[in-house]
């Protein structure tokens, strides 16, 4: 296997290399103004490590994977093309309100109850971009008014008149039949040809969304439109770079569904977190090779906290409405939860509950902590960790930043210690123990409301803080066991390495498997079938786009069900492509009642209340090579050395211990170190709190167990 | 036989033969937390680090967010789904300790009524009892929460054989059986037309419920399968907080699950009175009006009067309407304080914990028999007739403390937009099943206007943060309800002002499939605005409810394109559609049955404006009229801004000369402020007004006529006429005179 895998974030660009059984990782700093510099130099540190040069190795590997979240700075800095909105008249005030309670999607839970302070964001379709079509179509897809060539050119002239660069054509009932939106690219193709103006893109709202729901499909399509200059010129400029050092195949990116794609098979909005999502995928993957049924994987940054499940069921768990940035949107994204936690969260005094509190401000990175002397004068979590002790001032992110102890503790005196009346050092403690039950509620709270029990599984503890607070927060939950993956500090990078061409295609329905009033049971099949036959349909075109044989292609149905109206809608897995028999629906409804109980408790199941599929979703795929990921089962009785030892400080005790602390090159392969001790690497450093044993494992893999 | 003995004998003889527990007023009219118990302190004592406290505080604020999602999700009514509930749990003597996080918030401080009197009447009963697995529910506003649509579930938490807490979920559940679907029957002539009346009864035991009860329920109301699910949602969240509760006592104990509950409700209070305290001492006073019963135009008076003394607010609404005994619109003492509570915990102080010991400091006074403290005889099914246009007296009656207080948490604001403006159906669906309820349009109500900006537009009710609006596509997936404008932002429909309030929606709405299907709106405020401005600003305006009957709309789009319109303002003017009966109405609407096409069109108000027009920044003006958000009417005589219509470029000169002219003319207007009470003032409300409450002393109570009063310490409950036999003999007067005119 010849392989490139590269995951830009927003401070470092990742990149693991695999290369003739050979793996290799690899860091530079992002470089925004033009991703494929930094992309570039962390493929040449890697191929450095080979003794190869980039154009030896790209001319040789078999593909080039890239996990990037594309063109969300033109949402941030607001400077997309002006996007025009063609909708059915009378709705004209869908996107403009937002369901109401879009001032707070995106926003902490201090923003989103503070109705006097609430503020919608900025909008991306500004009122005037906006003009209402006489048309309608109903719930069943029936029309009820129909396009009017000319009332439709008179409000495509209008758009262009006001400088309109992109088309968003969203139209209600549109996943039910989709004639009106076509009938509209028509006549704006015929009214605006390619040779005219350059070429507006059109966007249609139901090929971007298959689902209903007016509102959020079409700001779907609205951010298609919105991000899509950007993301081509990103693109084509890393495709450039990567020609002129003699790649000739095309890139895959990797998409927010836990699959990827070709650039001419990607839309924008896939794109977003497709770096934590690779990460979660790769976790997957690690769960089975390690043989670890149920994993959280918990990756902490300096500003933010991602938390992800991976079950022994195998059920996937979807976000279909994500929100981005600011937006609410509509797709099948991989779920990941993320919490604003990080090193850069903000300790205070809480005086209503006379108790210490952590976040969900942060410092984030500028200004930063207060030890970073960058102007920041609030104590964090990070200055927490280096009065206690767990961080080295000379040595933290391989040296690369001068902490500076005396503005942590002044910080941390000054507004935590002095209101509280508290010491300096337990003000530090409560504030490693509310980070860390911070962690473990969100954690907790992730797990459980699924249905599962969190003292099942193990933790995955990845990125840059993770390791410190890993034992910490794993023992608020009552977790006993921490795994530290290999290549943890490009394990997203890893993730991209591992995945499947994949592309999701889905339809809103409104199919009865059992109509509790008149009760029936769904006998005419033809619904479900031409459903799924044209949603496979779908996915085998985009892949044989791709050049993928048609005999590799596989194909997963999924249906999200539901008990009577109720909001929740639970994807299940169909083990039938095609429905043929009675017992078909039988098992349908048995395996959706199976996942509904898991969710919410045995009993909670109402199929009393009748049971219909909503949602019909074909997973279409071809399976690539995977990496060799390797647990090993070496057990070495050597002591490693440590390098120095200072004290630490530790919440659940009173006085300070002595505390090792090892250069992580000094701990090998199935050597194990009890806590209290600290392992320093170049990017992290592992804290083993006492009463826990941290055994070294293959590739910079670790576990992390709680003494019995 | 002594005078005490007899006495007691007496006294237990009553107590033996009671003859049936109705709501206790004892319980009902406090709204203060149970005194901390022996065992409470005993725990807080042994449990009392406050960083110990906080992590356990932490663990149950997520069991309430937990069961929360649980019931968001696995609800089936339109409530449930767009957040109009609430989970917590409940301290062993009944209060309110914790609450989910999202929700309405109105249900923070009535929620522990129907708590309190399982405590106090089926705790020892032998024939009730409380034990493990027990499961109880309620819906009667007249023992606690807002109104009978919503529904409580409760179970009791024991550990070791101690009853430690409650936990459960209340949710407002839509349709109830009442003499209207929908649950909120705005006809209710008396309690007994307004659905299931459950008193805090016991429904199940070992955490199922009994097969019969379940039975009895469904078979009283139209959507059997809504109450099912609405009742499974709300034990399995309640059991999942159950087990989290234990979870919590397992880590750390029964003493610190004790403690922390305890704990929270105290800090929550001093935290309150501490904020209070730094306002400054003194009285505001406000009135409002409802416009309307939701059966006939009458002006009902609001009367308020803040107090603030020390680390104590008094609200006193003595002097307001008295209750109407044959209509809805009468309100509960405990759902006017959630409502107010509402105030404080949205738009004041919205970073504090969500309890009822915020409203702990603040005290009520109000008239017995009163509109706003109604006896269990009158109706309250529509109680937010009343208790919304309180809430906004005391919101815009709040900034003149604020604007001095010594702590703010939020900005100062103008009164938000308090009316529910939506539709409430109840028919046939396409599907063949009998439906009625609510839709969730009623959370866009208009943003008010802020010190330093303009409100929101349509943005969320005043009861819940984080509302939703919802999608027009997946409605009419599951009801025959076809919007042909589902939210339009409407022209004009503003509260002006320096900064303006947030515009509302027009809505035009029609059916389509079904062999029976009925409308109803239950709204105020069309002829008298239900919110208002402050420091100059304006109110919003007025809207009715619309209707085009006699056309079906759908056969005009296949065959007269070009007559339609999609706005109230051009349907109602232009009346394009030959044939068509055009009438407005108030915004109270009882169930009317419609035929497919009719077209049916109501419009949500705006929130208050804040400050002079005249201080309006120009080219915000001009920013709106390219917007179309408001007219050129507007932007020349409400603003007094001169531009030009095609570019809406402003003429900074003309605009200014007009605002001149305009401030003169203001001088010309204006009056010495005696001389202009002495014109103004009246010795009793108008003849030809039917008005209800005070009007110079608050003591005396109008009630309908300056002929017709009572004082306000015996007020004499007001019985309306019904509408129709008022309109019959209107139309036999008018009949009489014609004949008559004949016989001439």
């Amino acid at each position: 296997m010849r392989r490139v895998s590269v995951d830009i974030g927003g401070t470092f660009t990742d990149c693991f290399l695999a290369y003739d059984g050979k793996y290799i990782e690899a860091k530079a700093l992002t470089t925004h103004h033009n991703l494929a510099s930094g992309f570039m130099e962390a493929l040449g540190n890697a191929c450095g490590e080979l003794a190869l040069s980039v154009r030896d190795v790209l001319s040789t590997v078999d593909a080039v994977r890239y996990a990037t979240t594309l063109g969300t700075n033109a949402l941030i800095e607001r400077n997309g093309p002006r996007v025009g909105l063609v909708t059915t008249a009378g709705f004209e005030s869908s996107v403009p309100l937002m369901r109401a309670r879009g001032y707070g999607d995106g926003l902490g839970h201090a923003e989103q109850t503070d109705l006097p302070g609430a503020d919608r964001p900025k909008p991306l379709v500004p009122i005037p971009m906006i003009v209402g079509i006489r048309e309608r179509i109903d719930y069943k897809g029936t029309v009820c008014l129909s396009v009017d060539d000319e009332d439709v050119r008179r409000q495509v002239r209008k758009l262009v008149d006001q400088g309109c660069q992109a088309f968003v054509v969203a139209l209600v009932n549109a996943v039910v039949n989709p004639a009106h939106e076509k009938e509209i690219e028509r006549i704006i193709l015929s009214e605006y040809p390619t040779h005219v103006l350059g070429g507006l893109p059109i966007v249609l709202s139901h090929r971007v969304a298959g689902r209903k729901a007016e509102y959020s499909r079409t700001m779907s399509a609205v951010l298609d439109a919105y991000l899509h200059d950007q993301m081509y010129h990103g693109m084509s400029t890393l495709e450039v770079a990567l020609r002129q050092n003699g790649y000739a195949r095309p890139m895959l990116l990797v998409h927010n569904t836990s699959g990827m794609a070709q650039l001419n098979s990607t839309h924008s909005l896939q794109t977003i977190h497709s770096g934590p999502v690779a990460g979660l995928e790769a976790t997957g993957y690690l769960a089975g090779q390690f043989k670890e049924p149920n994993v959280i994987a918990t990756d902490m940054g300096g500003t933010s906290f991602d938390i992800g499940l991976v079950t022994a069921d195998g059920v996937k768990f979807y976000d279909f409405n994500p929100v981005i940035d600011r937006w609410l949107v509509s797709t099948p994204m991989t779920y990941l939860h993320t919490l604003g936690a990080g090193g850069g969260s903000i300790a205070r005094y809480d005086r209503l509950w006379g108790a210490v509190e952590v976040g969900p401000e942060s410092a984030g990175s500028d200004p930063g902590p207060a030890c970073y002397s960058r102007g920041g004068k609030l104590p964090t979590t990070t200055d927490a960790n280096l009065v206690l002790g767990y961080l080295d001032e000379n040595n933290y992110a391989g040296g690369t930043i001068k902490l500076n102890r005396r503005r942590a503790e002044r910080a941390i005196e000054e507004y935590v210690a002095k209101p509280a009346g508290l010491s300096l050092i337990d003000a530090a403690k409560a504030i490693k123990r509310k980070v860390d039950a911070n962690m473990a509620s969100a954690i907790f709270k992730e797990v459980a409301v699924k249905g599962y029990n969190p003292k099942n599984f193990v933790i995955l503890s990845y990125g840059g803080g993770g390791p410190i607070h890993a034992c910490g927060y794993a023992s608020e939950i009552g977790v006993a066991k921490v795994l530290i993956p290999p290549f943890s500090s490009v394990f997203s990078a890893l993730g991209a390495g591992n995945m499947n061409q994949l592309h999701i295609h889905e339809k809103s329905l409104y199919l009865m498997l059992y109509d509790a009033t008149f009760r029936t049971v769904l006998s005419d099949y033809t619904v479900f079938n031409d459903t799924v036959a044209e949603l496979e349909e779908r996915g085998r075109e985009d892949l044989i786009r791709q050049n993928v044989p048609l005999d590799r292609i596989r194909t997963r149905v999924e249906l999200d069900m539901r008990y009577g109206n109720q909001l929740a809608q639970i994807s299940v897995t169909s083990p039938i492509p095609r429905l043929t028999q009675p017992q078909d629906i039988i098992t349908l409804l048995d395996r959706f009642s199976t996942n509904y109980a898991q969710r919410f408790g045995e009993g909670s199941q109402a199929p009393e209340a009748g049971v219909r599929i909503n949602v019909i979703r074909v997973v279409s795929y071809v399976e690539h090579d995977k990496l060799t990921l390797t647990r090993s089962t070496a057990s070495d009785p050597a002591r490693p050395v440590a390098r120095t030892e200072r004290p630490c400080h530790f919440p659940q005790l009173v006085e300070p211990m002595m505390t090792p602390v090892y250069d992580h090159t000094a701990v090998t392969d199935g050597m194990s170190v009890p806590g209290p001790a600290l392992i320093e690497t170049p990017r992290t450093t592992y804290l083993v709190e006492p009463g826990w044993t941290l055994t070294m494992g293959l590739m910079g893999s670790a576990v992390m167990v709680k003494n019995a | 036989m002594g005078g005490d003995q007899e006495k007691s004998v007496i006294e237990k003889f009553l107590e033996d033969n009671v003859l049936f527990l109705g709501p206790d007023p004892e319980i009902m009219e406090s709204h203060q937390m149970a005194p901390v118990s022996a065992r409470e302190t005993e725990a807080m004592a042994a449990f009392n680090n406050p960083d110990q406290v906080n992590l356990v505080r932490h663990k149950l604020q997520t069991a309430c967010n937990e069961s929360f999602d649980m019931v968001e999700q696995m609800g089936a009514a339109p409530g449930a789904k767009w957040g109009d509930l609430i989970s917590g749990v409940w301290t062993a003597q009944g209060d309110l300790a914790m609450a989910s996080m999202g929700g309405v918030l109105i249900f923070s401080v009535l929620t522990q009524h129907p708590v309190k009197f399982i405590l106090k009447y089926w705790k020892d009963d032998p024939t009730v009892g409380i034990r493990p697995g027990d499961i109880f529910m309620h819906n009667d506003a007249r023992y606690g929460n807002i109104h009978n649509t919503d529904q409580s579930l409760i179970i009791p938490v024991f550990h070791e054989g101690e009853l430690i807490c409650f936990t459960g979920a209340i949710v407002h559940e839509g349709e109830n059986g009442a003499c209207e679907p929908g649950g909120m029957p705005s006809a209710a002539e008396s309690p007994f037309d307004e659905g299931l009346k459950m008193s805090p009864f016991k429904v199940g035991e070992n955490y199922e419920f009994r097969r019969d009860i379940m039975t009895f329920l469904q078979n009283s109301v139209r959507e059997p399968k809504l109450q099912l699910e609405g009742m499974k949602s709300k034990l399995f969240a309640a059991m999942r907080m159950e087990s989290r509760v234990r979870d919590a006592i397992e880590e750390y104990g029964v003493q610190a699950v004790i403690a922390t509950l305890r704990k929270t409700l105290l800090d929550t209070e001093q935290e309150t009175r501490r904020r209070l305290s730094t306002w400054p001492d003194g009285i505001v006073r406000t009135n409002l009006f409802a416009d309307g019963t939701l059966r006939e135009n009458c002006l009902i008076k609001i009367r308020c009067e803040l107090e603030k003394r020390g680390d104590e607010l008094i609200i006193d609404f003595r002097g307001s309407s008295p209750e109407f005994l044959n209509r809805a619109n009468n309100t509960v003492l405990a759902s006017l304080k959630g409502m107010l509570a509402q105030e404080f915990l949205s738009f004041v102080w919205p970073d504090l914990p969500r309890n009822q010991a915020v409203f702990a400091p603040i005290k009520l006074r109000t008239d017995k028999r009163s509109a706003l403290h109604c006896s269990p005889d009158a109706p309250n099914a529509q109680s937010m007739m009343t208790f919304f246009p309180s809430f906004t007296a005391v919101q815009i009656a709040v900034p003149k403390f604020l604007y001095s207080a010594g702590h703010r948490a939020t900005d100062v604001i103008a009164g938000w937009y308090n009316m529910i403006v939506t539709f409430i159906y109840g028919g046939v669906n396409q599907y063949g099943e009998l439906v009625g309820n609510v839709c969730a349009d009623l959370n866009g109500m208009g943003g008010a206007a802020r010190w330093n900006r303009d409100g929101e537009h349509s943005i969320a009710p005043i009861f819940a943060p984080m509302a939703d609006i919802g999608e027009q596509e997946l409605i009419e997936e599951e009801v025959p309800l076809i919007k042909i404008v589902p939210h339009r932002l409407m022209r004009d429909a503003n509260g002006f002002g320096k900064f303006r309030g947030g515009h509302g929606y027009q809505q035009i709405a029609t059916m389509k499939d079904s062999s029976m299907w009925g409308f109803m709106c239950c709204s105020i405020g069309s002829k008298f605005p239900t919110t208002m401005g402050i420091f100059g600003g304006y109110a919003p305006g007025c809207y009715p409810l619309c209707k085009v009957r006699g056309v079906n709309v759908f056969e005009e789009m296949e065959d007269n394109r070009d007559l339609l319109r999609f706005t109230v303002e051009e349907i109602m003017n232009e009346q394009p559609f030959p044939g068509g009966r055009y009438t407005t109405h108030h915004m109270g609407l009882q169930l009317e049955f419609a035929q497919p096409g009719e077209l049916y069109m109501i419009t949500q108000g705006s929130g208050g404006g804040y400050g002079d027009v005249l201080e309006r920044e120009p080219e915000a003006v001009a920013r709106e009229y390219l917007d179309e958000l408001i007219s050129m009417n507007t932007v020349n005589n409400i603003y007094h801004v001169v531009l030009d219509a095609e570019s809406g470029a402003v003429d900074q000169a003309a605009t200014a000369a007009r605002r001149q002219a305009e401030r003169d003319k203001r001088k010309r207007l204006g009056k010495p402020y005696k001389e202009f009470v002495k014109s103004w003032e009246t010795e009793h409300p108008p003849e030809h007004l039917p008005y209800y409450g005070s009007w110079k002393d608050k003591a005396l109570i109008y009630r309908g006529s300056r002929h017709d009063t009572c004082p306000a310490d015996a007020i004499v409950p007001v019985m309306m006429r019904d509408p129709k036999d008022v309109r019959i003999e209107q139309l036999e007067a008018e009949l009489t005179a014609l004949r008559a005119q004949g016989k001439g």
